[in-house]
């Protein structure tokens, strides 16, 4: 494994630079992060006025991806980034899309809290709790291996994705028998699908950016791979 | 048709040019060495002792023989017959004289192991045996008290010039000087000084009877007898008993007198030191007249001197000023410097002396002139191409740094072109020191009584006439037809010209060496 | 709304006088026939790097000249216009020349240091300027030699040749020269063509240094050496100022057709 080092470049602008860039994303994932630690106390509490906060908030990350995307793209301007440098660009354009787009997932289900249409029962609503934590906790781990650049801490969470589809899997059996007991109200239970659906993309979305942490520290593209088989190529490689 | 290109091969047509181009270096590399040698060979043996040998030969011209001891050399007519060429001395030619002998003339021929060549203060040779020693009391030495005898004498001639420089040359001077004044001969001061100078005068006599007391007695090989005083004898060799030590120490002690002593006997014999000095002087003067005008000269035309055609003009015509022959800058030497420009200071500054001329006359300083002007081309070119070698971003980087033309023409161009400067200082002092024909017509002269240099104020005496080896070695090449001695004596001159143009180049290069390995770019 | 990323960018088609350290104003210049420099007008921001980017004989070497008078020393250059510097115009007749080339410092493209000694060299304006005192001229040196950063590495061999250094150590010599004089601009005329590319980082990452200390024009055949370095970049094209504005707007959205095919390696 070899770690990109950002601050041995001989031009000292340059390190701040990407020092600067690389913290942005992290200030974007904290940001993603905390809000859906907001989302779940939402839920968790049924409090419409933080899950409209969470809404507003996501205006925010937007923002963040528009600013990172185009420092990416003046960094390619102007320093003409290279090798480790170019991935670590490359990486980091890509990656802010999909927490963006986590902020998005999000958003939606925060506004399950806003439109006052939370699951009827009481047990989806915590099992989805208990996803969303999980979730919660692959994207510290995902972000935590993006800083540290950190490719086994990423596999690591690539792994803990598996668990979040078989439960999502279980709870969504669960939500449909449900369904089938009540017949009125679809639009509202399919609001429920679409937040869990939500979830699950989540933790899809932070095997997408453990992806590229693989990819930053070692070059090779590991995607559409299956895991055993991406363990299998590294060892190759290493 | 047949040309070469078709008759050759592309590798037979190389191999062609290579020989011919290497057997064209290797002739003149052959001219060069056998010029070296020949000066080296020739001009080394006048140092060289011969042996002495006891000759008789046959006279056709008196039908008489006559025994002697002589120093003699071979040579092949080119009708094929040998002829001897012999120096001796004999009762009629006590001091030396040289004949050809044919060589069936020559009847007897063995070395003589006793006799001695001995070189008197005035040039000439004594080929005999000496004696004994004779002395003032009529006392007989024998030869070993030889150096005794003659430190004696030494103190005597001492003496003798003691009482000439301090007591006669100034009555003299004030004689002279009563003459100017117009002072009557039978003046009162006139008289005393008359009778000052007679009364010293009486001493030196006495004082040259006593020294001439000692002699040394020689015998010649026909037996007769010759009194020679110690006084004037240089040196006795008994070339034939020497060793290659004693042999070794001749040659120095000669090679020391050819380089410290003045020409004798008209430049046949004894040193070429005033020539030597009048050489060097000459270059030095010239190198420190003609270097700053040079330099300026080429600064100017490469540096601020405008690209029209002016300049263009100017180039060229400093280029043909190279090719002019050298004759004719003397002429012009002559011709401008001395009678124009020496006569007109004549007429200013020294008009009290005329119509003896001062500064109207060759002498040191205007031949230097002359052979500046004659060098200047050469210092302006070679120059010109030093300063063209500085490259323009460094004068662009002094500028940069606020150093106007001239500082940085002081500071940056000069200091880099000093190796290209002195390229050309090399080549006008190597052409300087061997020019000979204008040098005769602007001050060199055969023989001038004293050097430009002395204790005499003030000391650097430009005005006057000067030996030079060039003029000496042409001095020496007019009559050498029959005159062996002189003849070697002028291959030994030229060995010296090549060794004064050669240390002087060395120096420079040295200089040149240092310069560039300083301003390496 | 949150901001990630602080770049400061001046208007340079409209800045103060505190600002500027240097003005143009319709600088027209002739080499002979050849109208090189056509009406040209520009303010170069004070402590900033500014580039001139164009193709060979665009004229911004001659219109970097023009900033010390360097010009002058060609003959056939004529120059109409002004150029005001601490509010005089230097293209006066009046101007002192020299002491406008110790105020404005120029680097060339070639590394030239004289061939003296490194502490000669360094000190070589200060001696033309009159300064004479030995600790005077230490202390210049070494201040000098320190901004170049290239003390390090000579301080033991002050008074040896400075033909024995590296191409990039020289470069850097050259600059420690001028700014022996505390210029308040420095001219670099493509100061790194001659040499490699981490030479030339070294040397890029000097001038980041240096623009606390003065204003940097730095003029260069290289469009990645002035992204990299500069705050602004001016193309000039055919001797006419095209685009001039901040290097990152220049190098990402660049207003004119010209500009964007030069950058991008385009036929104009």
């Amino acid at each position: 494994m070899r770690q990109v080092a950002i601050n041995t470049h001989i031009s000292g602008k340059f390190n701040m630079e990407l020092e600067n860039l690389r913290n942005s994303v992290l200030t974007m994932g904290g940001e993603v992060e905390q809000q859906l630690v907001d989302t779940l106390k939402a839920i968790k509490q049924n409090n419409a006025g933080l899950a409209e906060k969470v809404i507003l908030n996501d205006l925010k990350v937007n923002s963040m991806e528009i600013q990172i995307d185009e420092e990416c793209l003046r960094i390619i301007a102007k320093r003409h980034p290279t090798a480790s440098d170019l991935r670590l660009i490359m990486t980091i354009s890509k990656a802010i899309t999909d927490i963006e787009r986590m902020g998005d997932e999000i958003e939606r289900i925060a506004r399950l809290v806003t439109k006052n249409k939370l699951p009827p029962s009481d047990t989806i609503t915590s099992s989805m709790l208990l996803i969303g934590e999980r979730v919660g906790a692959m994207m510290r781990g995902t972000f935590d291996a993006f800083a540290r650049q950190d490719e086994s801490a990423a596999l690591s969470v690539y792994d803990q994705d598996n668990r979040i589809d078989s439960e999502y899997k279980k709870l969504l059996t669960f939500t449909t028998s449900e369904m089938e007991k009540t017949t009125e109200d679809m639009q509202d239970w399919l609001e429920v699908l679409w937040a869990l659906r939500s979830l699950e993309r989540i933790g899809d979305r932070c095997k997408n950016v453990c992806e590229y942490v693989v990819y930053l520290s070692r070059g090779t593209d590991v995607r559409h791979t299956p895991l055993e088989s991406m363990q299998e190529k590294l060892d190759l490689l290493s | 048709m047949v040309s070469l290109q078709n008759m050759l091969t592309p590798a037979q047509r190389q191999s062609f040019t290579i020989s011919i181009t290497a057997f064209l270096a290797s002739l003149l590399l052959l001219a060069l060495v056998s010029i070296l040698v020949l000066i080296v060979v020739r001009g080394g043996a006048y140092f060289w002792p011969s042996p002495i040998y006891e000759a008789e030969f046959y006279n056709p011209a008196t039908a008489s023989s006559k025994t002697v001891y002589a120093q003699m050399r071979v040579r092949t007519e080119e009708s094929g017959s040998r002829v001897w060429q012999v120096s001796y001395s004999d009762a009629s030619h006590p001091f030396g004289t040289k004949t050809l002998v044919e060589d069936h003339h020559l009847n007897d021929r063995a070395l003589a192991t006793e006799a001695a060549q001995i070189d008197l203060q005035d040039g000439t040779t004594v080929f005999a045996r000496p004696n004994h020693l004779v002395t003032a009391g009529g006392t007989r030495p024998p030869l070993s008290d030889y150096e005794e005898n003659k430190q004696q004498v030494m103190a005597l001639t001492e003496r003798i010039e003691e009482i000439r420089e301090t007591y006669l040359s100034g009555i003299h001077e004030q004689l002279a000087e009563l003459d100017i004044r117009d002072v009557e001969q039978d003046a009162p001061a006139r008289l005393r000084l008359n009778a000052e100078f007679a009364k010293w005068q009486g001493q030196t006599r006495e004082l040259e009877q006593q020294r001439n007391a000692y002699q040394l007695d020689v015998t010649f090989a026909d037996g007769s007898h010759l009194q020679v005083p110690l006084a004037d004898i240089e040196r006795v060799n008994r070339v034939n008993q020497q060793s290659w030590w004693q042999k070794i120490q001749m040659v120095t002690s000669g090679i020391w007198t050819f380089l410290s002593e003045s020409p004798k006997q008209a430049n046949t014999s004894g040193g070429v030191f005033p020539a030597l000095f009048g050489t060097v002087l000459m270059v030095f003067l010239m190198t420190i007249i003609v270097t700053p005008f040079g330099v300026l000269a080429a600064v100017y035309l490469s540096e601020y001197a405008p690209d029209n055609a002016f300049t263009a003009a100017i180039r060229v015509s400093v280029s043909n000023m190279a090719g002019v022959p050298s004759i004719v800058y003397g002429v012009f030497g002559l011709g401008f410097f001395v009678y124009t420009l020496g006569g007109n200071l004549d007429d200013l500054f020294f008009a009290d002396r005329l119509p003896a001329p001062t500064m109207g006359t060759p002498g040191l300083f205007w031949a230097a002139l002359t052979m500046a002007i004659l060098t200047l081309p050469v210092v302006i070119v070679a120059t010109e191409e030093g300063l063209r070698r500085v490259p323009d971003g460094l004068k662009a980087g002094s500028y940069a740094l606020g150093a106007t033309k001239a500082e940085t023409v002081l500071y940056t161009i000069l200091p880099i072109a000093s190796p290209g400067i002195m390229t050309g200082v090399i080549l006008a002092i190597a052409r300087a020191a061997g020019e000979v024909a204008p040098l005769m017509l602007v001050g060199a002269v055969k023989f001038a009584p004293n050097l430009p240099l002395d204790g005499e104020f003030p000391y650097l005496h430009l005005d006057r006439q000067f030996m030079h080896l060039g003029v000496l070695i042409y001095d020496g090449a007019f009559h050498s037809q029959t005159d062996a001695k002189g003849a070697s004596m002028m291959f030994a001159a030229c060995l010296l010209l090549l060794v004064v143009v050669f240390v002087l180049n060395i120096l420079a290069v040295l200089l040149r060496t240092r310069l560039r390995k300083r301003y390496l770019l | 709304m949150l901001k990630l990323f602080e770049h400061e960018t001046l208007d340079v088609s409209n800045l103060s006088d505190a600002e500027t350290a240097l003005e143009v104003q319709d600088l027209n210049l002739w080499f002979g026939n050849k109208h090189v420099l056509q009406d040209i007008s520009m303010r170069i921001p004070k402590h900033r790097i500014t580039a001139f980017i164009g193709q060979s004989g665009c004229g911004k070497s001659t219109l970097v000249s023009a900033f010390n008078r360097l010009n002058d020393l060609y003959p056939g250059c004529r120059y109409q216009g002004s150029i005001y510097l601490d509010g005089r115009d230097i293209n006066h007749k009046k101007e002192n020349v020299s002491r406008l080339r110790t105020q404005v410092g120029m680097v060339f493209q070639r590394p030239n240091p004289f061939p003296m000694s490194i502490y000669d060299n360094v000190s070589y304006g200060l001696r033309l300027q009159g300064v004479r005192g030995r600790r005077q001229l230490d202390d210049a040196v070494e201040s000098a030699l320190k901004d170049a950063a290239l003390w390090d590495e000579v301080k033991d061999r002050l008074f040896e040749s400075a033909q024995i250094l590296s191409g990039g150590q020289q470069q850097r010599l050259v600059i420690a020269r001028a700014l022996a004089l505390k210029p308040d601009v420095l001219l670099l005329d493509e100061p790194t063509s001659a040499l490699d590319p981490l030479t030339t980082l070294f040397i890029e990452e000097l001038m980041a240094g240096l623009k606390k200390r003065c204003t940097i024009v730095i003029v260069t055949h290289n469009m990645q050496q002035a992204a990299r370095v500069s705050d602004y970049t001016a193309f000039l094209h055919q001797g006419r100022l095209i685009e001039y504005t901040d290097s990152d707007t220049l190098f990402t959205m660049p207003e004119k057709k010209q500009t964007e095919d030069y950058i991008t390696g385009r036929y104009g």
